[in-house]
């Protein structure tokens, strides 16, 4: 029996029961974070988890708006889909525009600052009054809160292009066109999916938002109809949901980066 | 014996300079050179002066401030299709596999696929890579890539290949091993070859003529015949003579 070789395996135990103990931790934050919730709804007017739970089932049983919570997550998912569809063709070649030409990035740069500094929040009662509260001003009022993460982060990515590419291009003979789609663009893909990721995340939010002034479906929607009838189970309930359905887009991005741009992974 | 050489490029009267910090800086000062055809030239010179705007100068990245450049007794306006390069930075696309970036010469050129697929694999073969098609430019080692940067200019079928120090990043046996790949390469795909380096050693291996430039602004200061068969033997008498005359004659870097 070497030594070197009970060495190795000691180390790989501890590895071993390293990843075992990382898998576990997330477990045991959640169970306290539940005990808490436990305790504090014992002795105060807090819904405890089994309220939560049971105002679920009663969604499902008594549907609101004729919707359980997945309708409802469903009628808000609908909403950023679409704010996001107009976001990633309008707001990517936007940046690319702003990114790449400087004509038009000293055309247009001033302006879009003075755009992306009003929040979201701000437009809600300008857009309300405008168009009044129907599906088109909700969807609008995410476009304008998410559009600008896609937005800056394409144009970082393409006034950050590194000339030794475009070198490469120049010597073999690419023309302009060339130069853009197949070096500025694939090379700035990385930067195009972090604004991706965090658009969808604004969105998210800024639906939420959105929905809590006047919507008939949607979980901003379900917040405010707890708020209104005193309801505190069905706003806990909602705000649940609310983070689920946001871990679970984060994912879903990042598995679709990972997916389209391969590179990114370092196999090593 | 150079005298009924085929002239490939003529380098006529160059001079540039840059503007640094409001002060013009010559970088290369009236050179003129002939390359042979399907000759290893090596362009030495010390520090960072002049020999990396000279390759880039003929690769059309940038424009010379004063002289012409002639391919083929024709004069050359900006890149050309029969010039290639190999970078010292190597400037892989990682967002490409190494298929990707070997035939990214003819993809642009509108080669269509089969064709240039076809070339790619022969280069790719050639340099060693066979089975790495697939992998990605970050899934390489340093030696890996540089073979890939050789395959991709080689793949763009050039008539002079321009290399820019470009086993200047690597490790010194890794660096020794590349220097008898690239001989090996050049042997057997026999194509102008403009090698810039600023290891004596490596020159005196590899060039069938060196070119000693000067420091700042660079002129021709000397041009060696090295007529040694190949592979040639580094610690051969006369080997180590030329390489002690090449570095007595060598200005010295800042």
């Amino acid at each position: 029996m070497g030594t070197k070789t009970t060495v190795m395996s000691v180390q790989e135990k501890r590895e071993y029961y390293l990843k075992k103990v990382y898998m576990v931790l997330p477990v045991i934050s959640l169970s306290l974070l539940l005990l808490l919730w436990i305790n504090v709804s014992k002795s105060s007017a807090f819904p405890s988890p089994k309220d939560t739970w049971d105002r679920l089932i009663m969604l499902f049983q008594k549907p609101i708006k004729g919707l359980n919570i997945f309708g409802h997550v469903w009628a808000s998912l609908v909403r950023i889909f679409i704010a996001l569809a107009f976001n990633w063709t309008f707001g990517i070649a936007f940046g690319i525009l702003i990114g790449w030409n400087k004509t038009c990035k000293a055309l247009f740069t001033p302006l879009f600052n003075a755009f992306r500094a009003v929040p979201p929040l701000a437009w809600i009662p300008l857009i309300t009054l405008w168009l009044g509260t129907g599906e088109f001003p909700k969807i609008l009022i995410v476009i304008f809160g998410s559009i600008a993460s896609i937005v800056v982060n394409t144009q970082a990515g393409m006034s950050n292009v590194e000339k030794l590419y475009l070198d490469v291009g120049t010597i073999f003979n690419a023309s302009a066109s060339q130069k853009l789609f197949q070096i500025a663009i694939p090379s700035a893909l990385d930067a195009i999916f972090a604004g991706i990721r965090t658009s969808t995340s604004a969105a998210w939010m800024v639906v939420l938002a959105a929905e809590m002034l006047g919507a008939k479906s949607g979980v901003g929607f379900l917040i405010t109809r707890g708020m209104d009838s005193i309801d505190m189970p069905l706003v806990l309930m909602s705000m649940i949901a609310i983070g689920i359905v946001g871990a679970l887009l984060a994912i879903i991005t990042q598995f679709a980066e990972r997916l389209l741009c391969p590179w990114t992974k370092k196999s090593n | 014996m150079s005298m009924d050489k085929k002239i490939k490029l003529k380098l006529e009267n160059i001079s540039h300079s840059f503007v640094v910090n409001n002060e013009v800086q010559d970088a290369v000062s009236d050179v003129s050179i002939d390359v042979y055809d399907n000759e290893f030239l090596v362009i030495l010179g010390p520090g960072r002066c002049g020999k990396s705007v000279l390759l880039n100068i003929i690769g059309g990245l940038e424009k010379p401030i004063s002289g012409n450049l002639y391919l083929d007794g024709e004069k050359l306006q900006g890149s050309d299709k029969r010039i290639s390069m190999v970078f010292q930075k190597l400037a892989l696309m990682p967002w490409k596999t190494v298929m990707g970036n070997v035939e990214f010469g003819p993809q642009l050129a509108g080669v269509d696929k089969e064709t240039r697929r076809k070339t790619a694999q022969k280069y790719i073969d050639l340099v060693g890579l066979t089975g790495f098609e697939k992998a990605y430019p970050n899934q390489l080692s340093g030696g890996m890539k540089q073979r890939v940067g050789i395959a991709r200019a080689y793949a763009n079928n050039p008539e002079i290949l321009l290399m820019d120090e470009p086993f200047g990043q690597l490790d010194a046996q890794t660096r020794y091993a590349m220097e008898e790949e690239i001989q090996r390469i050049w042997q057997t795909e026999k194509r102008t070859i403009i090698f810039v380096t600023n290891n004596i050693e490596e020159a005196v291996y590899l060039g069938d003529r060196i070119i000693l430039l000067s420091e700042c602004p660079a002129t021709v200061k000397q041009i060696y015949d090295v007529n040694l068969p190949r592979p040639r033997d580094t610690i051969h008498p006369e080997f180590l003579r030329i390489r002690k005359e090449v570095s007595e004659n060598t200005d010295l870097a800042l």
